[in-house]
């Protein structure tokens, strides 16, 4: 077998139709590329590793003669960094759009998700200014685009979502990929190479290489020796995993390999709890193991980490209170408590101005004020609107408004 | 009872002199004494539920002390707004560390710290040095409710005051007093019930008068007075405890989100109002409201020790929501 390539780079796409899967990503991706007119100078594909994102930029740009000009992780990519090569590339048309063979440049930036940190510093900053000066498309890739640092980049692009690549795709690319290297192979042994890959078109390319080195036949026990890559579990996977693991070992097994915030984690697990538990009496049980939980949270403070591994437990515990009574349902996400706080904060900002004012003339605190001076006065404004507590207090118009107004608490 | 340009009945009525001061005679005694030789009278620490005169009697002194001129001579801070080790080390020690006898004949200046017993621990142990350092120029009066949580090397700096809850008719007087002042007819079991729902606490009892006063002039009833009171009390809170009573775990929770949001009111303070209107649920047994008593309790502890108060609070809900099942 005549080996000097890997195969996920001999047998990248060349063609848009030689990427698999994400049908509805593709599209959109190729309708923004082609339209003269586009609404945002600038798209971010996200999604999983290893489904297309790269391969189909590559591919497209091969097929409509784009030439890429490309940073990925591996450059050094802070303010300056950016600027050097992306301020020159992107100011320019290039001088051969008009030539017949090309049609231009794209700026792609890779794995924007890894800008980061104090060697990247700048980095996202000047990524957002490049995309609102350019002349040119800018494509950007990331697995996920909820990191807290890219959100201000969602607002200057068009995001285009790729999903894992559906197993029989795989295995339609694996059996290809069989006939070309004359490898000749069980369905049975691409079936489970297709599925340990979960959906990873690319590692599921890898394995078949590595598995099938040496052997002119592959059967399915030779990839009994497979064993799931850890992937690094998101959000979602890790409410859902739990919630639907059959015992407390599943779901801590499930902890255990994700990644997400501790503190993240367990305010989406209690949004989520009513949601899995419709009986009240497990909701009261799972919840109060997630307090318990909560309180060895607040125990392991900055220095105790050693008792982490109960508040998991704990988890673990509260996701399986009754496993039997499983069904599947929407996980809430973003945190309630965010968006609620959110949308209230001017609210909030203005009770507390009264409250002050009220504090300061009547020798309590603002909580006091606001538990026990603030519903007076409001019945007393309701009832008579030019009252002199008004000028006393020195409240504004919008102040006397605001409180005839706020919900009775 | 000298009138002035105050509005709010609470601060137009509070005593100016010791002597106006309604049913504390044993501390208003022990505190005049004091005040005859005022280089004699030590640090103060005033403990009780709110509303007994606590801050009033602060004042007093201040007034007393210093006469009209009281406020450039007194530092009113509320520890519960400004309670961290930098308001000890800044205002608190820059006040107290200058003399200002040189001005009139003030003996010392006159620190007001209210609600002393919500500052952080560190912040008490950086007061308890000032305290001792500066007693030549200055005087501390802490007010707390609950004197447990003032740390013990202060508690030893000072001489304790506690004060209990009014007495019923000695509050009866003083809101009919007031009515007089006000031309208001105030009747026998109008008075009675606003003493009733004020659980000894005077603040609240005037303000519930003055609010009354603004549905009606004239005659004061019984009526209106359970009007007030029924609008005043902490109504989402109240809803919150209903819709977890019944069952309704998801809305109960978007209420305590409310609370939070709109209110900002912290996790403990919604535990606080939890518990008093718990009592006032009319249709739980006594047994049961003990039973939630002691869950509401538990969850109040968890609060203190637990990294997200939200999370509590969402699980004292469930433990609500289920107890009816």
């Amino acid at each position: 077998m005549k080996n000097d390539l890997l195969w996920v780079e001999k047998y990248r796409p060349k063609k848009i139709s030689e990427v698999l899967g994400n049908e509805l990503a593709k599209t959109t991706f190729i309708n923004w590329l082609n339209n003269k007119r586009r609404r945002k100078k600038a798209v971010l594909l996200y999604g999983p590793a290893g489904v297309g994102k790269t391969a189909l930029v590559n591919a497209a740009s091969n097929q409509f003669n784009f030439t890429i000009i490309e940073m990925n992780a591996s450059d050094t990519r802070t303010e300056k960094a950016i600027n050097k090569v992306g301020k020159p590339a992107t100011s320019f048309v290039a001088l051969d759009k008009f030539s017949t063979e090309t049609k231009g440049n794209i700026l792609f930036l890779d794995e924007v998700d890894g800008v980061f940190g104090q060697q990247d510093r700048g980095g996202i900053g000047a990524i957002i200014k490049i995309v609102k000066e350019s002349l040119i498309p800018v494509v950007m890739a990331a697995n996920n685009p909820d990191i807290k640092k890219l959100r201000p980049l969602k607002k200057v692009c068009q995001m285009i979502r790729f999903q894992q690549v559906r197993i029989p795709l795989i295995i339609t690319m694996l059996r290809r990929i069989c006939v070309m290297e004359n490898v000749e192979a069980e369905f049975e042994a691409l079936e489970r190479i297709a599925q340990n890959s979960r959906g990873d078109m690319r590692s599921a390319i890898n394995d078949l290489q590595s598995i099938s080195e040496g052997r002119p036949v592959l059967r399915v026990q030779d990839t009994m020796f497979l064993s799931y890559r850890n992937k690094d579990i998101g959000m979602y996977e890790t409410i859902m995993g739990v919630f639907s693991a059959e015992s407390v070992r599943d779901a801590a097994m499930i902890l255990n390999r994700s990644s997400v915030n501790y503190d993240d984690f367990l305010l989406s697990i209690s949004d989520n709890l009513p949601l899995r538990y419709p009986d009240s009496a497990d909701l009261a049980h799972a919840y109060d193991l997630v307090s318990r939980a909560d309180v060895f949270r607040g125990r392991v403070g900055t220095e105790n980490w050693h008792l982490l591994r109960y508040f998991f437990n704990l988890l673990a515990e509260a996701a399986t209170v009754s496993p039997r009574s499983f069904k599947p349902f929407e996980v809430i996400s973003p945190p309630i408590r965010i968006m609620k706080l959110f949308w209230t904060k001017s609210k909030r900002t203005k009770l507390e101005n009264i409250c002050a004012k009220i504090a300061l003339k009547c020798h309590v605190s603002r909580t006091t004020a606001k538990t026990d001076i603030v519903p007076f006065v409001k019945i007393i404004l309701e009832k008579q609107k030019s009252s002199p507590i008004i000028s006393w207090l020195k409240l504004e118009p919008n102040d006397v408004d605001y409180l005839i107004k706020i919900n009775k608490f | 009872m000298n009138l002035n340009d105050e509005v709010m009945w609470v601060e137009k009525y509070r005593p100016r002199t010791l002597n106006d001061i309604v049913d504390l005679n044993h501390i208003v005694e022990s505190i005049q004494a004091f005040l005859k030789n005022p280089h004699s009278m030590p640090h103060l620490l005033l403990s009780g539920i709110p509303g007994t005169g606590k801050t009033t009697v602060a004042l007093c002194i201040a007034r007393e002390l210093f006469g009209d001129k009281w406020k450039s001579f007194t530092l009113e801070l509320n520890a519960s707004d400004e309670r961290g080790i930098n308001t000890v080390r800044d205002r608190i020690k820059d006040f107290s560390r200058y003399s200002r006898t040189g001005f009139g004949d003030a003996p010392y200046s006159l620190i007001i710290l209210d609600e002393s017993d919500q500052m952080t621990g560190p912040a008490q142990t950086a007061l308890r040095r000032i305290m001792e350092t500066s007693s030549r120029t200055s005087r501390f009066i802490l007010i707390c409710n609950y004197s447990s949580k003032i740390i013990e090397p202060i508690q030893s700096r000072c001489a304790i005051f506690r004060f209990s809850k009014l007495d019923k008719t000695a509050m009866v007087e003083h809101l009919k007093k007031i009515a007089q002042n006000e031309n208001l007819r105030l009747l026998d079991e109008a008075a009675e019930r606003i003493v009733e729902y004020s659980e000894g606490d005077l603040r609240h009892a005037i303000n519930a008068l003055q609010t009354t006063a603004a549905y009606q002039t004239g005659v004061i009833d019984e009526q209106t007075v359970l009007q007030v009171f029924g609008e005043a009390s902490p109504r989402q809170v109240q809803l919150m405890l209903n819709k977890a009573l019944s069952g309704n775990f998801i809305e109960a929770r978007k209420m305590m989100y409310d609370l939070i949001g709109q209110y900002g009111f912290s996790g403990s303070e919604i535990v606080r109002q939890m518990q008093r209107e718990l009592l006032k649920v009319p249709h739980l047994t006594d047994s049961e409201k003990a039973e939630l008593t002691d869950i509401i309790g538990e969850y109040d502890y968890r609060l203190t020790q637990g990294a997200n108060s939200d999370i509590q609070l969402s699980a004292l809900l469930a433990q609500f929501s289920k107890f009816r099942k």
